[in-house]
């Protein structure tokens, strides 16, 4: 149980740095990003195409795919999502992003096959003990990474200029541009924010699970789940609900049985939802205005 | 208050895509001085506003501020021009403090030292955001939250202050408070364009008053010319004209 408690901990923190990206991209341009689940995966094939030919290290290669990501996202909202406008703007946003998905993911598979891959290093497959509970290197590297970018996207968001115009976007976009915010170039900047912690993400899942491009299915209904749990557009609910679900899914496999794991993770959703619509951490009326 | 012309409109034609709003409206505000539009609802008031700060962009006419078109302008330049608006609806981020929603009046200015500096000028000015600094912006009654907009709306120290029917949803005690911030904020410098629900009280503070009727300009005069019209005091101020000794008091 203290094994499962641990080990949800140090992947909730994964999922929490991937969902919030995706409820900061709801947030402030309301679009529901239904691609970020294959842009882990390409995050992940990115770390895995570098270390097969060029022999970089999955966390040295960070230094390229993230910034990559970041202008695969700039790139993606330039083209596709700023010309989504009006009242439909958040319904066609998921039609968009879920063709954006498909692109992505028939190239994956042309580039890459259908094959299962596993990035793997020297250090994916040790351990090390604390109180008696094995934990492999991998997984605390992963949330030693989750809880450096989060705590400098945190930074960022509340100690910055550019932060301050974020979440003023995050809560009124007319009110953001009425003080000067220019809100679309907040909104191309939180787009491509939101898809390189993606890169980071999708290196730390790939080395803990086996994955090839359909593996986005499974992620994005798990991404989405936490950012409804933990309230859309709230970054602090990302966070929590990420590595609470997580959590949650792993005691439940330990205490009980791996077979109801998943689904105590859409339990706890659906209880939540009846009391607390809005999710744990958002805010029934933040965008009426 | 000088005579001077500081905003002219002329030919203005603006809509939200569904035919015109407003057509051809042409007036100036004068600088220095407070002046109030008026009318029924859907007379395009608040359009006339947006017109102002950007936020819509009109099909045709002119609106000259200090020599320049403010038409085709961005938010953002025309907030670099020197006008502010105050929207009808509260535009506080409520899930930052007060101090934050102050700051960010200053987005524009990029020298910490002066926004520090007009921070605390207007916590002198405006003790409400002294007082909750620390607090959110969300958790203040509506007229505490119209006043954090009001010296949110100073700190770029404009020179033109646009304002869309600030007493909307106060009390009476605030709407007094109100209109005496917005007197004050006058005697500051500032030039205020106000769009008012409480037309009779506006106009009596007011140096200029513009009657919008359907889009167009009915009338257009001193304050008490506007208040003592005899057919709009009937039509639109809730009454017949006042008598000369109310109209002057």
């Amino acid at each position: 149980m203290v094994h499962a408690l641990i080990d949800g901990v140090l992947t909730g923190s994964v999922y929490a740095l991937m969902a919030t990206g995706l409820t900061l991209i709801f947030g402030v341009m309301e679009i529901i990003n239904v691609a970020q689940g294959i842009f882990v995966i390409l995050g992940a094939y990115l770390s895995y195409y570098l270390q097969l030919h060029f022999g970089i290290d999955l966390f040295a290669g960070l230094l390229i795919t993230i910034p990559t990501m970041f202008v695969v996202g700039i790139v993606v909202q330039r083209l596709f999502l700023a010309r989504l406008k009006g009242p439909e703007k958040t319904a066609m946003s998921i039609l968009v992003t879920y063709a954006i998905s498909l692109v992505i993911e028939g190239i994956l598979n042309i580039a890459f096959t259908v094959n299962n891959v596993q990035l793997n290093t020297s250090y994916t497959n040790k351990s090390f003990q604390v109180f008696g509970v094995y934990i492999p290197y991998i997984y605390f590297m992963g949330f030693l990474l989750a809880i450096v970018l989060l705590s400098g996207l945190y930074y960022m968001l509340y100690r910055t200029r550019f932060g301050a115009s974020i979440r003023a976007s995050l809560a009124d976009q007319s009110a953001a541009a009425l003080v000067g915010i220019d809100v679309k170039k907040v909104s191309t900047i939180c787009f491509g924010i939101g898809i390189a912690v993606t890169a980071a993400g999708g290196m730390v899942f790939g080395a803990t699970n086996a994955f090839n491009a359909s593996t986005s299915y499974d992620l994005i209904s798990r991404l989405l789940t936490i950012i409804v749990l933990g309230g859309m557009g709230s970054l602090a609910g990302a966070l929590v609900a990420g590595i609470a679900m997580v959590t949650l899914e792993d005691l439940v496999g330990a205490i009980w049985s791996p077979v109801w794991s998943t689904m105590a993770f859409f339990v706890v959703l659906v209880v939540v939802l009846s009391f607390r619509p809005q999710g744990l951490f958002g805010q029934q009326s933040a965008r009426a205005a | 208050m000088s005579n001077a012309e500081f905003v002219t409109f002329s030919g203005v034609f603006a809509g939200y895509g569904g035919g015109d709003v407003l057509k051809d409206v042409a007036f100036s505000v004068p600088q220095g001085g407070i002046t109030t539009i008026v009318g029924p609802n859907g007379s395009g008031k608040s359009t006339l506003l947006k017109t102002v700060s950007g936020l819509v962009r009109p099909r045709l006419g002119q609106i000259m501020f200090k020599g320049q078109n403010l038409v085709g302008k961005s938010a953002r330049e025309i907030l670099n021009l020197g006008v502010v608006q105050v929207p009808q609806n509260h535009s506080l981020f409520r899930e930052m403090t007060v101090e934050e929603n102050v700051a960010l009046g200053a987005f524009l200015v990029k020298d910490k030292k002066v926004v520090a500096s007009r921070l605390a000028n207007l916590k002198e000015m405006f003790p409400i955001v002294a007082q909750r600094a620390n607090d959110k912006a969300g958790s203040l009654s509506g007229g505490q939250q119209r006043l954090v907009e009001f010296a949110r709306c100073l700190m770029l120290e404009p020179d033109l202050v646009v304002l869309d029917e600030p007493s909307m949803g106060l009390d009476p005690k605030t709407l007094k408070i109100m209109f005496q911030t917005v007197k004050m904020m006058n005697e500051a410098g500032r030039t205020v364009l106000l769009v008012e629900q409480n037309a009779r009280q506006a106009l009596k503070m007011s140096d200029y008053g513009v009657v919008l009727e359907n889009g167009h300009v009915r009338l257009s005069g001193s304050g008490n010319d506007v208040l003592n019209h005899p057919e709009i005091g009937a039509l639109y101020l809730g009454g017949g004209a006042q008598t000369k000794k109310e109209g002057q008091a």
